[in-house]
């Protein structure tokens, strides 16, 4: 494929920015909710 | 909503479960036909690949932009103050802002192999760099000191003003001569240029990017809650702590 | 029981700085990216047939002019490349230092940098302005009619 790194490097900035924002969510969602209970998870 | 493992995500539900994995299906077709199936255009040939993602991202930035100022007009006007509404208006910027860097960051690899350049100052670009600087402006303002209340307040007044900077960005190669093509999809005269398969994968494109900005900003706002939280039982536990001291002196 | 109060230390509260730096950095790229747009983006380029004729289109500065590359006007000659510019029936001869590459070809629209010599646009950069149709390769069709972007202008 012609061009291929400029190609495949947009796929993977995208897909990469989107994993690295999720893990870093769920992290600190892990990590905030040790100290609370279940009764200020409002969402359950 | 019913609950999923807490082990895995605390933020998790069925529901984000469920979106979750629709998102994943629609965008490994996206990333498969983008790449493999979908032909190479006429006068682009193989850079034309880099649409599926560049245009899915800049209207998802768009839509959470947006998305941020009906909170934040949410937050305003509700008797309650709902600080449910501040935590959507915030987690939805902070996605916004990540599919805005994706929108430049890819924007300015197509440019290199259509324009022959990386970046230049044209309406469009320029536009555009204007509002993802915006839009890091509004997650600091968030984060100046004050209670929770003058971040909802600070925040939701910024978030109204700056999404007037969208149409401005939109129309901007209508308004003035802009290195940047027009709309293909959402130009005036409803008239789309564009081949079925290459239609339907940038459609598909936006229909994931959707997904994921939906299952981002569910966790995020919860994420936000639980720190809110954390911190509010933080100096709970601290003035326990102090007051469990008293008798044993 | 002891009951003397404690000694109060003050309270230290660390100041938020970086909500404050980012503040500042955000305004200054603010300003520096408006200064820029104000500077060159509202008006990116001069049609060709604007040459001498609009405000700011001045043929004794430095422009950058926006037109499409003529059908069987490209030629190279030596490390240079020669084509006729056209627009609104307008049309000026343009040589660039160099090969545009990419996918520069005849009947696209280009913006090129440079300057009026002598009745010749001679142009040190040239960008290709590429349009808002999309349409599957078709190898017969540009065999037939030698160029894409001119198979597609057709139809």
């Amino acid at each position: 494929m012609k061009d291929a790194g400029f190609i495949f490097g947009s796929y993977i900035v995208t897909l990469g920015a989107i994993l690295m924002f999720a893990v870093s969510t769920l992290r600190r969602a892990k990590k905030s909710a040790q100290s609370v209970t279940d009764k200020d998870k409002t969402w359950l | 909503m019913s609950q999923v493992s807490q082990e895995t995500s605390p933020t998790g539900t069925r529901a984000t479960q469920a979106i979750g994995v629709l998102a994943l299906a629609v965008m490994a077709w996206v990333v498969a036909s983008g790449l493999l199936l979908t032909p190479q255009d006429v006068v682009q040939g193989e850079s034309v690949r880099i649409m599926y993602v560049h245009v899915p991202s800049a209207w998802i930035a768009y839509l959470a932009f947006v998305f941020t100022a009906v909170a934040s007009a949410g937050w305003l006007i509700s008797k309650k103050h709902s600080m449910g509404f501040d935590r959507f208006a915030g987690a939805s910027a902070e996605v916004g802002v990540m599919f805005m860097a994706i929108t430049l960051i890819t924007g300015s690899l197509w440019g290199r192999l259509t324009w022959g350049e990386f970046w230049q100052w044209d309406p469009r670009l320029t536009t555009t760099a204007f509002l993802f600087v915006t839009y890091i402006g509004y997650l600091a303002v968030r984060r100046l000191e004050g209670s929770v209340e003058q971040r909802a307040r600070r925040s939701a007044v910024v978030a109204l003003l700056a999404v007037l900077e969208i149409p401005l960005v939109h129309f901007s190669v209508v308004l003035w001569r802009s290195l940047h093509q027009g709309a293909t999809v959402l130009n005036p005269n409803g008239d789309v240029k564009m081949d079925d398969l290459m239609l339907f994968t940038l459609f598909s494109g936006v229909v994931g990017f959707t997904l994921v900005f939906i299952w981002l900003v569910l966790h995020r706002q919860r994420t936000m809650l639980l720190v809110d939280v954390a911190d509010n039982q933080g100096l709970d536990l601290a003035i326990v702590a102090r007051r469990a001291e008293g008798p044993a002196n | 029981m002891e009951l003397t109060p404690r000694p109060i230390e003050p309270a230290k509260k660390p100041r938020k700085w970086l909500p404050i730096i980012l503040l500042t950095l955000v305004g200054l790229g603010g300003v520096v990216i408006v200064t820029q747009f104000l500077r060159s983006a509202i008006d990116y380029y001069c049609n060709v047939d604007e040459i001498g004729v609009r405000s700011g289109c001045e043929e004794t500065t430095r422009l950058r002019v926006q037109g499409t590359v003529e059908q069987n006007s490209l030629q190279k000659i030596g490390s240079n490349t020669s084509f006729v510019m056209t627009f609104n029936n307008k049309s000026i001869n343009v040589v660039y230092s160099g090969d545009p590459g990419g996918i520069f070809q005849e009947c696209i629209s280009v913006v090129a940098h440079g300057r009026m010599i002598d009745g010749t646009f001679e142009s040190n950069r040239i960008e290709v302005k590429h349009s808002n149709e999309y349409a599957e390769k078709n190898a017969d069709r540009i065999e037939s009619s030698g160029s894409a972007a001119c198979s597609q202008a057709q139809g």
